[in-house]
């Protein structure tokens, strides 16, 4: 009998189905009894509402050689496809821990690569829901298929700051899905569900003889607070799948198009009094450069990166009159708010990010300077601290500095203060104390000969802490035309929302022509 | 219930402790405060709950890493 169109159509709804979570019972009750979602219901969750169009989830698994001929893998193990997140097409890749134990194959592995395709040609964000072991192994212990390697990393290397790059943990996360975020602009990962790292506990065990849990290994405290591998640590499924939509929406589709603008109920000048006394003027008092921050940016904007890791150094996308911007500050209450290596790092990549998709800077400087010691000195910061000058000295989009309190040292410089990196707007508050290095110590390093020789070598130390203390004020730094101007601070708001809304999306740039810069690690 | 051992982010001199044992703290809320850089900088409950033990003194001198309070959340 002659099969009719109906009836292959009928064999498509039940291949289609056959991949379904409706179809796949048992998948779905491995993951209720976890309280964790299928990969289906995460894409589901992400997009706007029937909006995902899936590619590629009829292929069949490599079955090409012996220990992989009898695989079974709807979709390979991934839901690849494209769907709108707040209205704007974004592609999206979710590993199916319920096949093969999340591992990437072959297929899988193609599947991701027309993705990135999909992104680079088109200009559109790549998301990855990852969980899983990494390279599937029924395929990897086989040199006549290992030996060509995925062109995988390649791939996302090519989409780096061209377009936005996210991947969630969302569950075991050690090996191929560390290193696919590894090159992603934004990592978020679950409190308790999610681990990260380079090889999981059985490995650690069989090649270093170490037992550690998942958790110890490559749990949020570690990769998210400790070590900043993932940019954000949250509770839920929900929690993580909502981060990826709010990352975006600071962010163009691409970095040939404008950061993307909307209405700002907020008023431009908006004078929040609190910020009169939010900064003691006694710069031995600490206080938390979060309440600046949102004090100045637009209601319910702010967006920090990083909380938990680096908290010396505040990281945040925020909004001033409805434009997006990047705010990098200075945390007195985390280590004083110097400047050590992690925080170097952490704001570096934050501006290379801000530069890559177009956001206008602010840098909101309180530094006591570089970090000093042998302690210091083991992180490697004579280096690192490198990485943060690079990164500001290629930068290109509006810079605005504002200095509260102490603008001291290197840290001054490297944060951007002043004419160092030829800020848009070069500001500070009445507060603002501008020198070299920390007084006291200045006096100790440089006047010692001339205190002890005094009669009363204390009283003389400390005639000379005040007469360097007095030319060190913000009206001083106005006086020799460092800074544009010192401002009231309930004026930071509108002026910074006026000076973006005046200047060109780009400063000059003062590179000549070059194949690439080179960063210093 | 877990005990949390609280460290010092930073080498400094304690300046101050404006908690006492058995205190209930919020998260964020200062345990310890620390001279250091001429600044006196917190060294702030990670959670909300209460501090079981504190385990320096005014005066001491701290090194990055130290426990200095023990809380109990």
């Amino acid at each position: 009998m002659t099969e009719t169109s109906a009836d292959k159509l009928a064999a498509l709804q039940a291949a289609r189905d056959a991949i379904s979570d409706a179809g796949r019972p048992e998948a779905v009750a491995k993951r209720r009894a976890v309280g964790m979602a299928t990969a289906r219901e995460r894409i589901d969750k992400l997009f706007d509402p029937g909006s995902f169009q899936e590619i590629g989830g009829l292929v069949e698994p490599d079955r090409g050689h012996e220990m992989s001929r009898d695989l079974v893998a709807p979709a390979d193990g991934a839901v690849t496809g494209t769907g709108r997140i707040g209205g704007r097409p974004v592609n999206a890749l979710a590993q199916d821990f319920t096949v093969l134990g999340g591992s990437i194959g072959t297929v899988a592995d193609a599947k991701c690569g027309r993705l990135v395709k999909f992104s680079r040609e088109r200009g559109q964000p790549m998301v990855m829901l990852l969980e899983g072991g990494g390279h599937r192994i029924q395929d990897g212990m086989n040199a006549a298929h290992f030996a060509a390697a995925s062109p995988v990393f390649r791939e996302l290397a090519s989409l780096s700051g061209w377009v936005p790059m996210v991947t969630a943990i969302m569950g075991q996360g050690f090996a191929g899905p560390t290193a696919y975020a590894s090159l992603c602009d934004f990592v978020v990962m679950l409190r308790g569900k999610s681990t990260m790292g380079i090889a999981g506990p059985a490995l650690v065990k069989a090649g270093t003889t170490t037992e550690i849990t998942k958790e110890e290994l490559g749990g949020a405290d570690r990769q998210a607070d400790a070590q900043g591998i993932a940019d954000l640590a949250v509770e839920t499924e929900e929690e993580c799948l909502n981060a990826i939509a709010r990352f975006l929406s600071y962010l163009p589709q691409n970095a040939g198009e404008a950061p993307p603008v909307i209405p700002c109920d907020d008023p431009a000048d908006r004078r929040d009094d609190g910020l009169l006394d939010l900064v003691p003027a006694d710069s031995r008092k600490v206080y938390n450069m979060k309440k600046v921050i949102q004090a100045i940016a637009d209601t319910g904007s702010v967006f920090e990166l990083k909380p938990g890791y680096a908290r010396n150094m505040i990281t945040a996308f925020a909004r001033l009159g409805g434009r997006p911007v990047g705010i990098f500050a200075n945390q007195p209450m985390r280590k004083g708010g110097i400047l050590d290596a992690a925080a170097c790092e952490k704001a570096a990549h934050f501006i290379a990010m801000c530069d890559a998709f177009g956001l206008p800077l602010v840098s909101l400087i309180d530094i006591p300077g570089i970090s000093i010691g042998p302690a210091a000195e083991d992180t490697g910061l004579g280096r690192r601290s490198g990485r943060l000058f690079f990164e500001m000295g290629i930068a290109t989009v509006p810079l605005a500095s504002v200095v509260l309190r102490k603008g001291y040292g290197g840290g001054y410089y490297a944060m951007g203060g002043g004419r160092a990196f030829d800020a848009t707007i070069a500001l500070g508050w009445p507060t603002a104390e501008i020198c070299a290095m920390s007084i006291e110590g200045a006096v100790d390093v440089a006047y010692r000969k001339d205190y002890e020789a005094a009669p009363d070598p204390q009283a003389r130390r400390t005639e000379l802490i005040e007469m360097i203390r007095g030319q060190t004020s913000a009206l001083d730094a106005a006086s020799g035309f460092g800074l544009d101007d010192i401002i009231d601070p309930r004026d930071t708001r509108r002026i910074l929302i006026d000076t973006f809304a005046n200047s060109p999306a780009r400063r000059a740039d003062p590179a000549p022509a070059r194949l690439r810069p080179i960063s210093p690690i | 219930m877990s005990l949390i051992n609280v460290e010092s982010e930073l080498a400094g001199t304690v300046w101050s402790i404006p908690v006492s044992p058995g205190e209930t703290v919020e998260e964020d809320d200062p345990l310890v405060m620390v001279e250091s850089m001429k600044m006196e900088i917190p060294i702030s409950a990670p959670r909300d709950g209460v501090v079981k033990e504190i385990k320096v003194a005014e005066g001491d001198l701290i090194s990055a890493g130290q426990v200095v309070v023990i809380l109990e959340s």
